[in-house]
C-alpha cells in the first residue's frame, strides 16, 4: 500500500463527515467524502479506494445496497468496506454484513476503536493481492446498453435503471446497437424483442456471434410486450440469457438485470480466477524448475567438493606413503653402496645401482603424478605474464643441469599472456624439457620459442629440430603414461604433456603438434 | 658441542638414514630420537614422561610432518608460540613436496625445509641457512654423501 491510503467516505451529514475526514487525515490518510452511495460510484468510477466508510442511513441507495454492489464487480470486491450507523440494533448490522461489509461500527464507538477498525481494515487491503493490471483495478460501473424502438420507452428504462448507478446508452435500432457494441464494451445489453428492421431475435443471434470473440461475456435481457412462452423460448434460443415483460413492475426489471449482471461478473470472476489460476501454475512450475535446478546444481557442486577432497587427500597420502618405502630402497642401497660398496664385485654393485635406479624412477614418477594433478586443483590466479622472460628463465635452468650441452635458444621477445603463473611455468617446463630432451642427441640442436596465427587468434608455439615423432601416433601424445620414445632412448614418465593440455584446457586453449620423425616437433596452444 | 638434535621421526627407516647421514658428517652433538607429536611436546616442555629431563634445549629439532598423535604443524605451533621454545630452529623433514603444506610450515614459523631422504649437501645448506653450521659440524663435510 501507498504511504498514505486513500479513504472514501461515503456519509449524508457533513458533520460527521468533515469529524470523520479530520480524523483520518490526522492519521495521514486521503480522504473524500461524498453525499450518497451514487456519488460514491461516480468517485470510484475511475479510482482505486484503499477503504471505503459508508453510512448505513443514505438518501436514496442504502449502505447495504451500495456494499452488495462494491461486491459484484471483481475490481471492487476486495476493497474493504466499514460501515456505519447510529443505529445500534442487532439487524441492521445483520443486514449490513451481510451485503458484504467488513466491519460494522456504531457512531457511538469511541474514536480510538474506530481508528483500530480502520487501521486493521487498511491493513487487510494492503494484504490482498491482485492479479489484475494496474490500469484494470478500480472499480467499473456496469455499461448497459438499452435498445428499443420507441424513444420513450428508451428514456423510461433509462430513468429506471439509473437508479440502480449504471452507466447507461441506448439505441434506437439494432443495427445502431452493433454499432455501440462494436466500439465498447457493455455488460449487459436490453433488447426490445420486436423492433421494426432487426428485431430483438436477429440482433440476439448477431450477439451470439460477437459473444464468441470476446473475452468477456455480454449478458442479453429480452424485453417483450407480452407473456408469451413461444416468444420466450425464441429469445432464449437465439441467444438472451433472461426474459422480462414491458409491463412488469420496474422492481421486476432492475431485479433482472442485477441478477444478470451478477451471474456476468461471476463469469469474468471464474474467467480472472481461471487466468489466475494458469498464472501461478506456471509460475509454480518455473519456480520448481528453477528450485529442482538449483538442487542439482548444489547437489553436483557438493559432490564436487567432495570428489576433490577426497583427491586432495589421495595425492597427500601417495606423496607421503607410497615415498617411503621408497626413500628405504633408494637410502639403504645408497648405504650399502657407500659403506659396503668395496665388498661386492662390479656385478653386485651395478644390482644396486639398479635398485636406486628403479626406486628413483618410481619417485619421479610420483612426482609427476602429484604435478598432473596439482594442475587441475587449486584455485587459479591469472594475471598478465611475461611468457618470454618466463621461457628464458626455464631454458637457463635446463641450461645448468648440463652446462656443456650447445643448444642455439630463439625465444621471441614481448611474449605476454593472461593465465595463472604457476601453470604457464610447469607447462613451459614440460614443454621446453621435452625440447631439450628431444634434442640431446643433436649435434646442432635449436629451440624456438614464438607465436603464430591460429584461426585469428595468437597461438604460442615451442619447436626443436630434436627426434621428432610420427603423427600417425599424434592423437596419443597428450594422454598421461603413453610415451613414443622407448626408455632407453629417452627417458620419461609420460605424463608431461597430459600436464600441459590440463593446464591449456584449464585456461580455456587448445593445444595440438606438429612433427616428423628425425626432424624435431612443433607444440602449439593457446590461451 | 653442546645440545641435543631432536629428531621427530615415526618411520625407523627415514630415522636411521637421518642418523647416517649425521654421522657421515661428523655431527657429535648427541641425537635424541622421539617418535611422536605427544612425545616431541613432552620432551621439549619437560611434561610426562619427560619430566624430569635434565639436558638442555634440543640445538635444533627435526621434525617430521606426518606424525602420529599430534602432526607435525601442529608441534611448530606449539613451539612457536610457546615463548621457552620461540626461538628453537626446527628444520621439517618432508616427504611430501605439497605447496600447501609448505605454505603452512613457513606461516607456523619453521627455518628450513629438507626433503627426505636427507642428503648431505641439502641438509648442510639447510644447516648454514640456520647459521647453525658451526654447531653441528666439528670437520669439513666429506665431498660426497
Amino acid at each position: 500500500m501507498e504511504q498514505n491510503p486513500n479513504i472514501v467516505v461515503i456519509e449524508d451529514s457533513r458533520v460527521q463527515a468533515l469529524r470523520l475526514k479530520h480524523l483520518l487525515e490526522e492519521q495521514g490518510s486521503h480522504v473524500e467524502c461524498v453525499e450518497s452511495a451514487e456519488a460514491a460510484f461516480d468517485l470510484l468510477n475511475g479510482r482505486r479506494a484503499d477503504l471505503v466508510l459508508v453510512d448505513y442511513h443514505l438518501p436514496g441507495m442504502k449502505g447495504d445496497e451500495f456494499c452488495r454492489q462494491i461486491r459484484m464487480n471483481v475490481a471492487t470486491r476486495d476493497i474493504p468496506v466499514l460501515m456505519l450507523t447510529e443505529d445500534t440494533g442487532d439487524g441492521v448490522e445483520q443486514m449490513g454484513l451481510e451485503s458484504g461489509a467488513d466491519a460494522y461500527i456504531s457512531k457511538a464507538a469511541e474514536t480510538e476503536m474506530l481508528l483500530l477498525r480502520v487501521n486493521t481494515l487498511l491493513k487487510k487491503s494492503s494484504t490482498t493481492t491482485s492479479f489484475y493490471a494496474e490500469g484494470t483495478r478500480h472499480f467499473r460501473m456496469a455499461r448497459l446498453l438499452i435498445v428499443d424502438d420507441s424513444p420513450t420507452f428508451l428514456e423510461l428504462l433509462k430513468l429506471q435503471l439509473s437508479e440502480e448507478g449504471y452507466d447507461i446508452e441506448t439505441a434506437t435500432d439494432g443495427k445502431d446497437a452493433l454499432r455501440l457494441i462494436g466500439d465498447r464494451q457493455f455488460d449487459c445489453i436490453v433488447v426490445d424483442l420486436v423492433m421494426p428492421g432487426m428485431d430483438g431475435i436477429e440482433l440476439c443471434q448477431r450477439l451470439e456471434k460477437i459473444r464468441k470473440s470476446v473475452v468477456s461475456p455480454i449478458t442479453v435481457l429480452m424485453l417483450t410486450s407480452r407473456d408469451s412462452k413461444e416468444d420466450m423460448m425464441r429469445g432464449l434460443e437465439a441467444g438472451a440469457d433472461d426474459f422480462v415483460v414491458k409491463s412488469a413492475d420496474s422492481a421486476v426489471l432492475k431485479a433482472r438485470v442485477r441478477a444478470l449482471l451478477r451471474r456476468k461478473f461471476l463469469l469474468e470472476e471464474n474467467q480472472r480466477i481461471i487466468a489466475e489460476f494458469r498464472a501461478k501454475e506456471v509460475e509454480l512450475a518455473r519456480v520448481e524448475g528453477e528450485k529442482k535446478a538449483a538442487e542439482e546444481r548444489a547437489a553436483l557442486s557438493e559432490r564436487l567438493k567432495q570428489v576433490n577432497k577426497e583427491l586432495e587427500a589421495f595425492c597427500y597420502s601417495v606423496s607421503h606413503d607410497l615415498r617411503a618405502p621408497l626413500r628405504g630402497m633408494d637410502g639403504f642401497s645408497q648405504a650399502l653402496l657407500e659403506d659396503y660398496g668395496d665388498k661386492l664385485d662390479e656385478t653386485g654393485r651395478n644390482y644396486l645401482w639398479r635398485v636406486r635406479k628403479a626406486s628413483q624412477t618410481m619417485a619421479v614418477l610420483i612426482d609427476d603424478l602429484l604435478a598432473l594433478s596439482r594442475v587441475t586443483r587449486g584455485e587459479m590466479q591469472k594475471m598478465v605474464v611475461n611468457l618470454s622472460e618466463m621461457a628464458r628463465s626455464v631454458t637457463e635452468n635446463l641450461q645448468q643441469t648440463a652446462p656443456d650441452r650447445k643448444v642455439a635458444f630463439k625465444i621471441a621477445s614481448d611474449l605476454t599472456a593472461t593465465g595463472d603463473e604457476r601453470l604457464l611455468r610447469a607447462a613451459f617446463e614440460n614443454l621446453l624439457g621435452n625440447a631439450w630432451k628431444y634434442t640431446s642427441k643433436k649435434k646442432k640442436a635449436m629451440i624456438e620459442v614464438g607465436t603464430t596465427n591460429h584461426d585469428g587468434k595468437t597461438a604460442f608455439f615451442v619447436r626443436d629440430n630434436g627426434a621428432g615423432f610420427d603423427m600417425a601416433y599424434a592423437d596419443k601424445l597428450f594422454e598421461p603414461f603413453t610415451r613414443l620414445h622407448s626408455r632407453s632412448e629417452f627417458e620419461g614418465t609420460g605424463i608431461g604433456l597430459a600436464t600441459v593440455q590440463r593446464i591449456v584446457h584449464r585456461h580455456g586453449g587448445k593445444v595440438w603438434a606438429d612433427a616428423a620423425v628425425g626432424k624435431g616437433a612443433t607444440l602449439y596452444f593457446t590461451l | 658441542m653442546d645440545g641435543e638434535i631432536l629428531i621427530v621421526e615415526d618411520n625407523p627407516d627415514d630415522e636411521a638414514l637421518v642418523i647416517r647421514t649425521l654421522n657421515k658428517i661428523n655431527v657429535k652433538n648427541g641425537i635424541r630420537v622421539v617418535r611422536d607429536g605427544a612425545e616431541a611436546l613432552e620432551y621439549l616442555f619437560r611434561t610426562g614422561q619427560y619430566a624430569d629431563r635434565k639436558s638442555a634445549r634440543p640445538i635444533v629439532v627435526l621434525l617430521d610432518i606426518k606424525l602420529p598423535k599430534v602432526d607435525g604443524l601442529e608441534v611448530l605451533r606449539r613451539v612457536r608460540a610457546d615463548k621457552r621454545t620461540k626461538t628453537l630452529p626446527v628444520v621439517i623433514l618432508t616427504s611430501s613436496d605439497e605447496q600447501e603444506d609448505k605454505v603452512r610450515g613457513y606461516d607456523l614459523g619453521c627455518n628450513s625445509y629438507v626433503r627426505k631422504p636427507v642428503k648431505f649437501d641439502e641438509f648442510a645448506e639447510a644447516v648454514k641457512s640456520l647459521g647453525l653450521y658451526w654447531l653441528l659440524l666439528n670437520e669439513p663435510p666429506p665431498e660426497t654423501a
